[in-house]
């Protein structure tokens, strides 16, 4: 009789838990929108990267469609589909570009969103399932990355795919017994068969144009729910005491850096290839017979796992990328008692990593390989 | 059957291949790597990544007897002046044909820093705006027009959609005005708003005035 009691104090103990964290009974358009108000103090500008990424989706969305009216998701095709699309197709070029650069961009933006909020500790209760519902976005974004990269079949996208799907068969040699094998078939299962082909093409492209998308709607609708629920934090130690109304105020100003953002990204995509900044022969068509060209290297947003892969142990990097994730996950439990203070300067070391190995990777690659 | 078939097809073009000799100029693609520190393979001026040697298409292998024809013509062109079609190589490649000649193109594989200038940079073929000596030097692709200098090509192209820029600004300022004043107006609301509420005496007030 005793486990009862407590078995039932669990169950509502869960209950509530959830309740102070989902108040559902809040959901009305009153409190979301005309009720909600936005803390006003010096680092207010943060509450605006989470609307640039949501801003950078909804231009991968569109177009995303519009691509999908000519790509071709087989070996044979790929490579020219996306050449037909780039040279023949009316505004084709800029498309492309839009797609490919607000893909960059959507990134980066997570990225300063992802810090930003750490250092204002947002996640502090009861934000939990708005850190958790993000780190999970973050790496969705991550995966739309990795599996639009194949889509074009050039010989870049099939060699950097290769290696990224290597490494995920290489953790299985840290692995004791029978867990051994498990990355191995993991890889199989995203490859689909003996060597990336067209079983790999089309898993790729089921995975970017359908799942995670499907994904993407369900947590940003999750993410944006709890952000109105609870509001936004109050980011800062120093309480200004100073609010706007979300609507019409906030959403206003939102509305303009998205059009001042949209600018800057039409300019850059009608006037900048993104294939300008390397060496042409990586976006050839694969040729599986072929010789591999150098200077195969992932997109700029993986070099701050790649360069280590090339400089550090496998075990160590592999290490070092799980206890992150789990830190990331566990944030809101393990920097529960941590100031904004210690939590910003976290932010801003991770953040002076990102921006160094990203800029001189190869510089470092090179001092520590004896190239230079 | 069909195995028989492909294999003396093969040996047949291994032959012919081996009989038609095709010249790659590597000397042109080392002097552009060190150039330009930009990695570079033979479709500057080849049809094929490879190089011109090999049954893939574009590769000597995989030629029709019309195809010969034209590389045989394109072979004979040794003064410039000459149109040619050599199924081999790329339009960049065949315009150097065109331009120099194929006994000038053979000197300048000693001095391949020297191509720029005999090619002159008025060509422009893939039509991106930066001439195809310039590309040769920076090992972009000059029959590509979305590779180039990033730089160049983003103060080319800057200046090629000027109207559509404009228009881009102009749209973007106009929605940026329109949601400033809607903003504006929505501030003066409410502060008309909290004026009232703050004119309002409270309840029970005006019995004791």
């Amino acid at each position: 009789m005793a486990i009862i009691p407590l078995r039932s104090g669990g169950w509502q103990g869960l209950r509530e838990a959830l309740a102070d964290r989902m108040p559902i009974e809040k959901i009305s358009f009153k409190t979301l929108i005309q009720k909600k108000e936005v803390p006003v103090h010096r680092a207010a500008w943060a509450y605006y990267l989470g609307g640039l990424v949501l801003f950078c989706f909804l231009i991968q969305l569109v177009t995303g469609v519009l691509l999908l009216f000519y790509y071709q998701p087989t070996v044979s095709d790929a490579h020219a589909s996306v050449e037909y699309i780039t040279k023949y197709v009316s505004g084709g070029a800029l498309i492309r570009n839009l797609h490919t650069w607000a893909a960059s961009a959507m990134i980066f933006f997570v990225l300063c969103h992802l810090l930003t909020t750490f250092a204002m500790k947002a996640f502090e209760k009861p934000r939990e399932i708005t850190w958790i519902s993000g780190v999970l976005l973050l790496l969705i974004t991550f995966s739309f990355g990795f599996t639009g990269y194949l889509l074009p079949w050039h010989q870049i996208a099939v060699n950097a795919t290769k290696v990224g799907l290597q490494s995920i068969e290489e953790a299985g040699r840290y692995l004791p017994g029978q867990l051994s094998e498990m990355p191995g078939r993991v890889r199989e299962l995203i490859q689909g068969e003996a060597a990336v082909g067209q079983a790999t093409l089309s898993r790729f492209y089921a995975i970017h144009v359908v799942f995670l998308p499907l994904a993407v709607f369900g947590l940003i609708g999750l993410h944006l729910l709890t952000v109105q629920l609870h509001g936004m934090s109050q980011g800062v130690d120093k309480v200004t005491g100073k609010t706007e109304r979300f609507f019409p105020f906030f959403v206003l100003k939102d509305f303009s850096l998205w059009g001042i953002v949209f600018l800057i990204a039409a300019v850059v995509a009608l006037c900048l290839p993104f294939e300008a900044f390397f060496s042409y022969p990586l976006f050839a068509p694969y040729d599986a017979l072929g010789s591999t060209p150098d200077g195969i290297k992932p997109e700029w947003y993986f070099f701050f796992i790649y360069y280590p892969l090339e400089l550090l142990p496998f075990w160590v990097v592999m290490l070092g990328q799980m206890v992150v994730l789990g830190v990331l996950f566990a944030a809101p439990w393990i920097f529960k008692g941590t100031s904004r203070r210690t939590l910003t300067t976290i932010a801003a070391a991770a953040a002076a990593y990102l921006i160094i190995i990203t800029l001189f990777g190869q510089h470092i690659y090179e001092f520590f390989k004896g190239d230079m | 059957m069909r195995i028989g078939m492909w294999i003396s097809r093969s040996v047949a073009a291994g032959w012919v291949a081996f009989a038609l000799s095709s010249h790659a100029h590597p000397e042109f693609q080392i002097f552009v790597q060190q150039n330009s520190s930009r990695n570079v393979d033979c479709a500057m001026c080849h049809a094929h990544p490879d190089g011109p040697d090999g049954l893939k298409p574009g590769q000597i292998g995989s030629l029709s007897h019309e195809e010969i024809a034209q590389l045989q013509d394109a072979r004979a062109a040794f003064d410039p002046g000459h149109v040619v079609d050599n199924p081999l190589l790329n339009a960049f490649g065949n315009s150097l044909v065109e331009q120099l000649g194929k006994r000038k193109l053979l000197e300048l594989r000693q001095h391949p820093e020297q191509l720029p200038d005999a090619i002159g940079y008025t060509s422009d073929i893939d039509g991106d705006g930066i001439p195809d000596a310039e590309e040769y030097l920076a090992g972009t692709h000059p029959v590509d027009p979305q590779h180039g200098d990033p730089w160049r090509l983003f103060v080319i192209n800057m200046r090629r959609n000027a109207f559509h820029i404009v228009m881009l600004v102009l749209a973007t300022a106009a929605g940026l005005f329109g949601l400033n004043n809607l903003l504006r107006w929505f501030e003066l609301r409410q502060r008309i708003e909290d004026e009232a509420e703050d004119d309002v005496p409270p309840v029970g007030d005006s019995g004791r005035a």
